[in-house]
């Protein structure tokens, strides 16, 4: 019985940065009633009577304080230099760790609640004298299914109340109660009790809504009637687009039941909606393919593959195992799978081949360019990030300029180490930049050129002597002149900034162009290890392959999301599936 | 009885639609007998005996009961395809509603179609939210209503029976003081006309709002027009890029009707820059760089008129840029201790604040004006020592913040 809450402002302050909510199974108005209920505790009782009450802010400051440390001991014991990439999975949660700020740092918070829930079947008068006792805004019947459902209750104690209830109310039990109701027969898997709710649900209500449905259908799959699961489907329909859910529901439902072709055309209509499969359904297209031999369903499994390839989706853990076995189980092929990781020159452990390069085609790289000129920069209004006579500045100064091996964010660098004044650090890093012959071009903004106490005019002009410099208005951004400076050098330039560019990567328009940029900036992007100044500089390494699921024909090279590693949306993961034919048949595809 | 009528209670709405079709009311008769016929009186209700312990429970009786509501079909054929997605959508709020969602209890045909045009499944989710509190207010304003005019009946017997006998009393006015406001406010107002400081509310982002957001910018600029009225020294209002015949221009003329070409401000096609001299003006917005340090009699100050929800930051700046004027923000980090919301003031706060600047040129005062949600108080900076105070913050911010440590703040309340 823990619920984890949040979004309630009066809460102490300590409890509001990490708290999230996760109601897990429990539908959507099982979590309206819980809020209710806590708006009506009184918060200062509610804090002393409860005996697993959180322990008083002090012993709790110094609980977060000493797991504040204790982790940031751990980071510094790793060494940085083997640390994983920038954008690797879970990096960002470390960073956050590191400069910290702890996150989920889960806090459950026991909901008290009014009521004991039964754990057996009670009769009316039980019923009657439970009710007695409860004091809430919401009638009682919903907030004890509510509670039931949030807390799975066994499905006897759930209809002893319906019982109760319809024997108060003539025979009729309503929807909401109904639902519920449902709810749970369906997370017990109580096929016989879901088709009972089913006739009644049908008997009395013409049509249902989505929440109803879907639940219909979830429960529906597993019963010989699972046909009917469809045609609630269509009755969706009728009204809004199914959820991914509700179809992957019925594709489970399918598969089953060995209706194959059923299964692949649901498929083909929840891709013709424009959602995304649930990665749970394509599991269990490769968890079904096992038994049965077909070149037909084995080519889209392999489309599959290619959807996740193109989508730059990922498996789960388990996903990749079923993937794994799938492969293996192919009968004259011989394919064999392991688990692996890829070597920093792109190459896997597993088989030694090389993963695909990080860089982009030709095709891709210009029409990159060209969006990042129209929509970042421009955007329809140049007024907004620029003005017209700088961006002209600006393009005349880059196509007089040689073609640049590394554009500098010269504020975000320079303001990286707040120890030191801002041009020296600047001019730290340029002039050993400067040392190793490249050629420099330093972006920032004309405050930076008055002299003060943060920049002095004489690092300046020496930062100057070593490199290219273009200073914009101070009203004007300068991450848009950064990115189109580094495009316009070439495939080998490369920029320095510890900004992971996500508002740019926003204002392009579609998500194939924000998944070129991204691979385009994994390529390209150098960002400054901490601790710097004084000793040499490093930088995070490159990735020099592209993370995506790839394949020779004979060999597939799949990375995965690891179940314990969570992993951010700009990061990729690290772990591979290397699967490789061991005989040379001729190729599947 | 009471059961028809527990039941009854969710297609009660059915019986009063605003358009009537044939077709559909047959459909509700239809559901109607059905829900007639669930009356029938069930067997289970009483053989849960009292006596009986808790193991011999009868679960499963209830179930009887509820199926045996046998639906009445044969009426509920529908030729049209229109109108069967209607009255689809129509039974899923319906359902909706009865699993405790916010949704409306009634709802027009307009209101239907728009939500029908709601592209997604969270748009129409909104929508209907949208609705349903809309249909909550206006329930309980009604309930109001109703019981303000009882006690305003029950007050007017009672002076019925006080008053009885009719004096003759003195006085010196008429009760028209509603009259003779709006006629001061008047006079004012052309005065403003001719000898007023312009204020100009810039109309040109109405393509960047939505419908919604529109609409709030208008109930703003009524709001703002209201309070610049009611001011000892009013400002004269200029509504430059208005189009005629604009969404504006049109939400406009709807809210004042016939007022609108009785109002004593200007409103123009023209851009500000055509009516003013290009040094005089100073646009207002958040985004600019420069803090507004006192209010300038000879100065025209413009306002953006524009609800910004879609968090496109930066529109009127750009727009400030691109026709070359001087921009300006309030100073509120300077007086105030920001805690949430954004910078964005509304137009009515805006035009309050500026107001208040012109006739007592005091900020705190004029600051009074911003929610006091979005900030915990005012900062308390004696002029001398403004700019020490500003050096200790940039390097108090830069190293460990410590809140008690900081001397210079001092709360006010």
């Amino acid at each position: 019985m823990t619920f984890y809450l949040s979004g309630f402002r009066s809460f102490p302050k300590l409890w509001k940065s990490n708290l999230y909510f996760e109601l897990g199974p429990a539908t959507s108005s099982a979590s309206f009633f819980l809020t209710v209920h806590c708006v009506i505790g009184n918060q200062q009782r509610w804090f002393s009577v409860k005996p697993t009450a959180p322990p008083n802010s002090k012993t709790l400051n110094l609980l977060v304080t000493k797991a504040r440390t204790h982790k940031k001991g751990n980071d510094n014991n790793m060494k940085v230099s083997s640390g994983p990439h920038y954008f690797a999975a879970g990096a960002a949660k470390k960073r956050s760790h590191i400069s910290g700020h702890p996150q989920n740092q889960g806090h459950a918070l026991p909901v008290r609640s009014t009521v004991q829930l039964p754990t057996k079947p009670l009769n009316s008068e039980e019923w009657e004298k439970l009710k007695e006792d409860f004091k809430g805004k919401a009638s009682f019947e919903d907030f004890v299914i509510s509670q039931m459902a949030g807390n799975s209750s066994s499905i006897d104690v759930a209809k002893s109340l319906l019982a109760w209830v319809a024997a108060k109310n003539n025979g009729i039990v309503g929807y909401n109660l109904l639902v519920k109701y449902l709810y749970l027969c369906v997370f017990h898997k109580q096929t016989s009790e879901v088709i009972d709710v089913y006739e009644i649900m049908k008997a009395k209500y013409k049509t249902l809504e989505s929440g109803g449905y879907t639940l219909l259908i979830r429960g529906l799959i597993h019963s010989d009637r699972w046909r009917e699961a469809l045609l609630l489907l269509e009755d969706i329909k009728k009204n809004m687009v199914p959820s991914k859910k509700n179809y992957g529901d019925c594709i489970q439902g399918a598969l089953l039941h060995q209706d194959v072709n059923m299964a692949w055309s649901l498929y083909q209509e929840l891709l013709g909606c424009n959602l995304i499969p649930p990665l749970e359904t394509l599991k269990a297209f490769f968890d079904y393919g096992k038994d049965i031999n077909d070149d037909h369903y084995s080519n889209q499994l392999l489309d599959i593959l290619l959807y996740l390839r193109n989508n730059q989706l990922y498996p789960g853990e388990s996903f990749a195992h079923s993937i794994k076995t799938w492969f293996e189980s192919i009968p004259g092929r011989q394919w064999k799978g392991q688990f692996t990781t890829i070597q920093k020159s792109g190459q896997c452990s597993g088989c030694g081949r090389t993963i695909e390069s990080i860089h982009l085609s030709p095709e891709e790289y210009e029409f990159l360019k060209e969006k990042i000129m129209r929509d970042v920069i421009d955007g329809g209004d140049q007024y907004k990030k620029t003005t017209p006579q700088e961006l002209k500045r600006f393009e005349s100064f880059v196509n007089t300029c040689p073609p640049f091996d590394i554009v500098i964010d010269g504020l975000n660098v320079a303001k990286m180490f707040p120890k030191g004044r801002e041009s020296q650090n600047l001019l730290a890093i340029v002039s050993q930049l400067a040392q190793q012959n490249l050629q420099l071009l330093v972006l920032g903004r004309k405050h930076m050129l008055r002299p003060s106490f943060q920049w002095r005019k004489d690092e300046m002009e020496q930062v100057r002597k070593q490199a290219h410099c273009f200073f914009a208005d101070n009203i004007s951004e300068d991450d848009p002149f950064l990115l189109y400076a580094t495009l316009n050098s070439g495939n080998h330039c490369k920029f320095i900034t510890k900004d992971l560019l996500r508002d740019h990567k926003a204002c392009l328009p579609d998500a194939r162009t924000k998944r070129l940029f991204f691979k385009w900036q994994q390529g390209h992007q150098l960002a400054i290890m901490k601790g710097f100044q004084k000793s040499k500089l490093t930088f995070q390494h490159i990735l020099s392959y592209d993370t995506v699921v790839q394949t020779t024909g004979d060999s597939w090279h799949i990375p995965y999301d690891e179940d314990l590693v969570q992993r951010a949306s700009c990061e990729v993961p690290t772990k591979w599936l290397c699967l490789q034919r061991k005989t040379q048949a001729p190729a599947p595809c | 009885m009471n059961v028809t009528i527990r039941f009854l209670r969710p297609f009660a709405r059915c019986l009063v639609p605003y358009t009537f079709h044939r077709k559909r009311s047959n459909l509700y008769s239809g559901v109607l007998q059905r829900c007639m016929s669930s009356k029938i009186p069930s067997l289970s209700c009483h053989n849960k005996d009292s006596t009986s312990p808790p193991e011999q429970l009868e679960l499963d009786g209830w179930k009887a009961t509820m199926k045996s509501s046998i639906q009445e079909d044969g009426v509920s054929e529908v030729s049209d395809k229109d109108e069967d997605s209607l009255t689809a959508t129509r039974e899923l709020i319906e359902m909706w509603r009865l699993l405790g969602k916010e949704v409306p209890e009634h709802i027009t045909e307009e209101e239907l179609k728009t939500l029908m045009e709601c592209a997604s499944k969270s748009a129409k989710k909104k929508y209907l939210r949208y609705l349903y509190g809309k249909e909550k207010m206006k329930k309980a304003k009604q309930i109001k209503k109703e019981m303000k005019a009882e006690a305003r009946e029950e007050a007017k017997r009672a002076r019925l029976l006080e008053t009885t006998t009719g004096e003759q009393q003195d006085f010196m006015f008429l009760r028209l003081w509603d009259r003779q406001a709006n006629i001061a406010l008047g006079w004012k107002g052309i005065q403003a006309m001719q000898f007023g400081q312009p204020l100009v509310f810039d109309m040109a982002y109405d393509n960047y709002m939505k419908p919604s957001e529109l609409q709030n910018t208008v109930s703003q600029l009524l709001e703002s027009e209201g309070w610049n009225r009611r001011n000892v020294d009013p400002f004269h209002i200029y509504f430059c890029n208005l189009k005629i015949d604009s969404a504006y221009h049109r939400e406009l003329v709807k809210r004042y009707r016939e007022k609108w070409d009785k109002l004593l401000l200007t409103a123009t096609e023209k851009s500000p820059v055509d009516l003013f001299p290009k040094d005089s003006i100073i646009y207002l917005t958040a985004d600019s760089p420069n803090v507004m340090t006192t209010f300038k009699h000879d100065k025209v100050y413009i306002i953006g008129s524009f609800v910004d929800k879609a968090t496109q930051t930066g529109m009127s700046l750009a727009k400030a840029k691109r026709l070359n004027l001087a921009t300006e923000c309030l100073p509120l980090d300077k007086y105030l201790q920001w805690e949430v919301g954004n910078k964005n003031l509304t137009l009515d706060q805006m035009i309050r604040i500026l107001l208040c600047l012109k006739n007592t040129g005091n900020w705190e005062e004029a600051l009074k004006f911003v929610p006091r949600r979005k900030h915990t108080g005012y900062l308390e900076v004696s002029e001398h020592s403004q700019e020490a105070f500003r050096k200790l913050k940039k390097t108090k911010t830069l190293s460990s913040f410590q809140k008690g440590s900081l001397n210079a703040r001092k709360w006010k309340r």
